[in-house]
């Protein structure tokens, strides 16, 4: 950086008036100089330490502040999802706050009539299932039961406590899931009051503070710092779009196959693979694990006369979501997202899993990818990487 | 109440010194006030002190500049000719009303092909490839006569380098020596 400044400092008859204006006639030219490089030192010092004071208050408010968290990154769903249409009716000549708020009440209708269709539905199968649980639990463990049985026949003495073991798991497993209903209602009803408040005005004036963040930021880094932030932007944008995408398509494909099979609890179980899609790599696999669970131990999963022919029709239905997902939204969303190697990418979710447990899992994959495009510029920036060197 | 009249006055005073150096930029020329006014919520203005550098060559370039006040210099480094100087070859000064950079509003993560230096106390109006796509998607108007204006200054541009290199050919050409490379057919 000093070599950069120095390089930027010269020695020209006006810059030494300039200078002498700030330092008075009466120091020589090498010192002005040096005094010159040391207030533009001082003044980048300066902003980059304001610019790190908002970043991190920012960041701290909304990492701290409990369900602020979870509250921002619905309100950054939400904007993503609607600004394209934001921007087409700003773009056909309306003003920007009827063009924001037109999407906000078309989205308000549809969902309103997404939850009077599947709300009743899908609540009476959660129900059901609810009921269902413990005879699930049981038939589980027979199940579990079954193999042991078996193991230990095969190698005598040696005896596992499988069914011991599962059962323990499976009950602090369901049992936490409905100790934490509750909690986990009031929390989302939070969110959902808060979410669309927080993109509606994202949507509104995200652009001015946005900018108004970057004229802080020290003349030398500005351009990167605008760039990086204009990529994060839209590699995010593009990898929310594509994910709320995929997971309709693949909650989509899953409900129908379900129904078409008649398969019991189909509308819940598709939300189900609907939501867990959203987390790459293993999402699918456990967005699966209710129906092929319900198919393995339970009499209203068989759906035709074979119980191992059921549950390969179930689990055909969920590759078949599958298959649709890579063939056709895989290759439209790829090119757009950092390109993160497999390992980082489960290392990061395991990551994402420790730390904010689903969420965190959701999320885990943009954050890596801002993490990693941010540090390639900050490495480049370093280096002064030339096109020579790099072409 | 005084002082919050004077910091509304500024305000409005340092937006219309932005609108008035986009509405004299030949690139803005042709937006309707309205437009410009949308435009110039847009744009950065960034100040720089004297001999501080803007870009330099090299540097990943995002968009260009409008000189509003003060002077910058532009110069190329030129490893041939170690007697030009610290920053490079000296090759031309703008003043108020002139604008640089803009090559890097149209091409993907494109290198500064110089270096910008202020000369003095300045102040610049900086619009860039992120700006003018999202005018593109907000303001499609706009941002098809910016567009248009920007095609017509890179074609300028195109057409002076295309004299200067046939002009360097037919001097090379009197003084007898082969020119370096063949025109393409």
């Amino acid at each position: 950086v000093t070599a950069q400044i120095d390089s930027a400092v010269n020695n020209t008859p006006e810059n030494s008036a300039s200078v002498s204006k700030v330092f008075g006639n009466n120091i020589s030219s090498s010192q002005r100089r040096r005094n010159f490089v040391a207030m533009i030192q001082r003044e980048r010092r300066l902003k980059l330490a304001a610019l790190l004071m908002i970043l991190f208050s920012i960041f701290g408010i909304i990492f701290f502040v409990k369900g602020l968290l979870l509250a921002f990154v619905f309100a950054f769903v939400i904007s993503y999802m609607l600004a394209p249409f934001a921007d087409f009716f700003e773009a056909r000549g309306l003003g920007r706050q009827a063009s924001v708020a037109i999407p906000f009440l078309l989205a308000g209708v549809l969902i309103a009539l997404a939850i009077t269709l599947f709300l009743p539905v899908a609540a009476r199968q959660l129900e059901a299932l609810e009921q269902k649980i413990p005879q699930y639990q049981n038939d589980f463990l027979q199940m579990t039961k079954g193999i042991e049985d078996r193991l230990g026949s095969l190698s005598k003495g040696n005896h596992l406590p499988i069914s011991a073991m599962a059962s323990s798991w499976i009950i602090s497993k369901t049992g936490d899931l409905s100790a934490s209903l509750p909690g986990l209602l009031s929390q989302s009803l939070t969110v959902l009051l808060l979410a669309p408040l927080f993109a509606f005005f994202m949507l509104l004036d995200g652009r001015s503070v946005g900018r108004s963040i970057l004229a802080v930021v020290p003349n030398h880094i500005f351009e990167m710092c605008l760039d990086l932030h204009h990529q994060i932007n839209s590699q995010l944008a593009g990898f929310v779009r594509a994910r709320i995408l995929e997971g309709i398509i693949v909650g989509g494909v899953v409900w129908l196959g379900l129904l078409g099979l008649g398969f019991p609890y189909a509308t819940i179980l598709a939300i189900f693979a609907a939501v867990m899609n959203l987390i790459p790599y293993l999402g699918p696999i456990f967005g699966a694990i209710p129906a092929i669970a319900i198919a393995l131990v339970s009499p209203e999963g068989q759906v035709v006369d074979s119980h191992s022919l059921s549950l390969i029709l179930v689990i055909g239905v969920y590759l078949l979501a599958q298959l649709i997902d890579v063939a056709f939204i895989i290759p439209l969303v790829v090119a757009k997202i950092v390109n993160l190697h497999p390992v980082t990418v489960v290392i990061s979710i395991i990551i994402g899993a420790q730390a904010m447990g689903i969420l965190g899992m959701v999320i885990s994959i943009p954050v890596a990818s801002s993490i990693k495009l941010i540090s390639q510029a900050i490495f480049e920036h370093i280096l002064r990487l030339k096109p020579q060197t790099f072409d | 109440m005084n002082l919050l009249w004077e910091n509304l006055f500024r305000k409005s005073r340092h937006e219309d010194v932005s609108r008035k150096a986009l509405r004299e930029n030949f690139l803005f020329q042709d937006l309707s006030s309205k437009e410009l006014q949308f435009i110039s919520e847009l744009v950065h203005k960034r100040t720089y002190h004297s001999g501080e550098t803007v870009f330099q060559q090299n540097d990943v370039g995002v968009g260009m500049y409008i000189v509003v006040a003060g002077r910058i210099e532009v110069f190329v480094s030129d490893p041939s000719a170690p007697e030009s100087g610290a920053e490079g070859l000296f090759i031309t000064q703008l003043s108020e009303g002139d604008f640089f950079g803009e090559i890097a509003l149209v091409e993907d993560s494109g290198h500064r092909t110089a270096t910008a230096i202020a000369r003095d106390e300045t102040t610049l109006l900086g619009f860039f490839r992120p700006d003018l796509t999202e005018v593109l998607a907000r303001n499609p108007s706009a941002g098809s006569k910016i567009i248009l204006r920007l095609a017509e200054v890179l074609g300028r541009r195109l057409k002076e380098t295309t004299e200067k290199v046939s002009d360097l050919r037919k001097a090379l050409k009197e003084l007898g020596t082969p020119p370096p490379f063949e025109a393409r057919k």
